[in-house]
């Protein structure tokens, strides 16, 4: 999911080539729909951005991929393109999202019923309580960072509902997916992310292999005790390797994916009284709405896959080896089709490719929606009209996954 | 109008039930099923932005 990192020997940077990496990554974090308008200027596939150079010191090319049809190309084509890669600290791959197909596949049929509509339907007016009490301690205030009373912490909370963790636990999730996602800025330096981040993996394995233990016995009706009976197609279990590997990856891809989420849509809507007008006319176009926000904002900006085997796309050779970074926000927004190039909040139809695409389709897709449409309801539920807070600069968060850290919205309280 | 889902095209997305709810469904694994493989005319439309809204064009109509 998150190319910043990625291979590559961080030692072997020197501290310019560091400096620069964070400078690109500023101006693509700050601007995504220019910043891949200017490349694909220059040619649909470039070998010369940020992530070539933090790869190239570890000796890997890089290719960022730029077109719609080879982007969908990299994504689909698992025979060519493959997504076998160390991530996040984790020694072993974590599943599903760095296992090819067959056993991808096999794997996929276990989670994804897990997190099919119907369940997550289930779930739903969990979230929606959780919201209105989040509402609830602020609303009279007039004012919230948004980010850190609802965007953080409520992907968080459901995420400890589905794993039968308690809500108390709330402030370390938050912290290990942190160091998961971006531990170059928690930590200071690329060098001393890595250090932090394998540091934190550990942890987390171990916590995680500890209340696996505590259900060994006495199973719980939770996603751990699931995995736990849950058996694969030759009718053998799970093994506590394979179950560790899950369990990290929904905590590495499954919190922060739905925070930068909510804090890019919150972020336009605040900036877009008609978008808050149409929504108070007309709620029901809250699925439209955050469609076509999903596609225009593009949250994770980039998905990794490795070359199998020479090949070329869009006639420029790619040699086997070469990391492929497939820029989402340039496959989402282009002017290949110049229809992508405006926002229409209600049309809610053009196919967007936020939630990756091919086998790896995010397997949490249901969830974030869900959780999505459930706080842009509650919320305009109760506070219809608001903004930023006048003298804030947004600052984008400069990483794979785009967020606002600080999302200060005012409001007039008696509205609440 | 008569529509067909490609299953191995298929991931899941979900957009083809939401966008066309008379015309499609969702199996356990939030895959899409056609449920009017014979579109009535009246769900045309939501049908054809179906289409649309699929992002690994697995939707056929003829």
């Amino acid at each position: 999911m998150a190319d910043y990192g990625q291979g590559g020997a961080p030692s072997a940077m020197s501290p310019e080539a560091e400096a620069q990496i964070k400078a690109w990554t500023y101006e693509r974090s700050n601007d995504p729909r220019g910043y891949y308008e200017r490349l694909r200027a220059k040619c649909p596939v470039d070998f010369e951005t940020h992530q070539s150079a933090a790869n190239g010191a570890g000796g890997i090319t890089t290719a960022a991929v730029l077109s719609r049809a080879d982007i969908e190309e990299v994504l689909r084509n698992t025979d060519i393109f493959s997504s076998e890669m160390p991530i996040m600290g984790s020694q072993e791959p974590v599943i599903p999202l760095g296992v090819d197909p067959p056993l991808h596949s096999m794997y996929r049929r276990v989670l994804d019923p897990l997190f099919s509509p119907k369940k997550m339907a289930v779930l739903q007016p969990k979230v929606a309580d959780a919201v209105n009490e989040m509402i609830d301690s602020f609303i009279e205030n007039g004012e919230v960072d948004f980010s850190e009373a609802i965007a953080v912490p409520l992907p968080c909370l459901m995420f400890l509902e589905l794993l039968g963790l308690p809500g108390a636990e709330l402030d370390e999730m938050v912290r290990w997916k942190d160091i998961m996602i971006r531990p170059e800025i928690v930590a200071g330096s690329a060098e001393a992310g890595m250090a932090l981040q394998a540091q934190t993996a550990g942890e987390i394995y171990g916590r995680f292999g500890a209340e696996m233990e505590k259900r060994r016995n006495a199973p719980t009706d939770d996603l751990i005790s699931y995995f736990m009976s849950a058996t694969v197609e030759d009718g053998r279990n799970l093994t506590d390797s394979e179950i560790l590997r899950i369990l990290f990856l929904l905590l590495a891809a499954g919190l922060d994916t739905v925070t930068i989420s909510l804090q890019a849509i919150f972020n336009y809507l605040a900036t877009h009284p008609e978008a808050q007008q149409l929504i108070h006319d007309d709620p029901d176009q809250i699925d439209n709405v955050i469609e076509e926000l999903l596609r225009w904002e593009t949250p994770v900006q980039t998905l990794t896959r490795i070359a199998k085997v020479d090949t070329e796309l869009s006639g420029c050779p790619i040699a086997a080896g070469t990391h492929m970074i497939a820029a989402l926000p340039s496959g989402n927004v282009n002017e290949e089709y110049p229809e992508t190039l405006t926002v229409d909040l209600t049309r809610g139809d053009k196919a967007h490719l936020s939630f990756g695409g091919g086998n790896h389709r995010c397997l949490g897709s249901h969830l974030a929606r869900m959780e999505l449409r459930t706080v842009l309801r509650e919320w305009h539920k109760r506070i219809p009209f608001y903004s930023i807070k006048p003298g804030t600069d947004i600052e984008w968060v400069a990483s794979t996954l785009r967020g606002i850290d600080y999302l200060p919205l005012v409001w007039t309280s008696e509205k609440g | 109008m008569k529509v067909t889902i490609d299953v191995d095209r298929c991931q899941g997305h979900g957009r083809c039930y939401e966008v066309a709810p008379d015309v499609f469904t969702d199996d356990d694994r939030g895959r899409g099923e056609v449920i009017k493989a014979d579109v009535p005319v009246e769900f045309e439309a939501q049908v054809l932005l179906a289409v649309s809204a699929c992002p690994e064009k697995a939707i056929t109509v003829s």
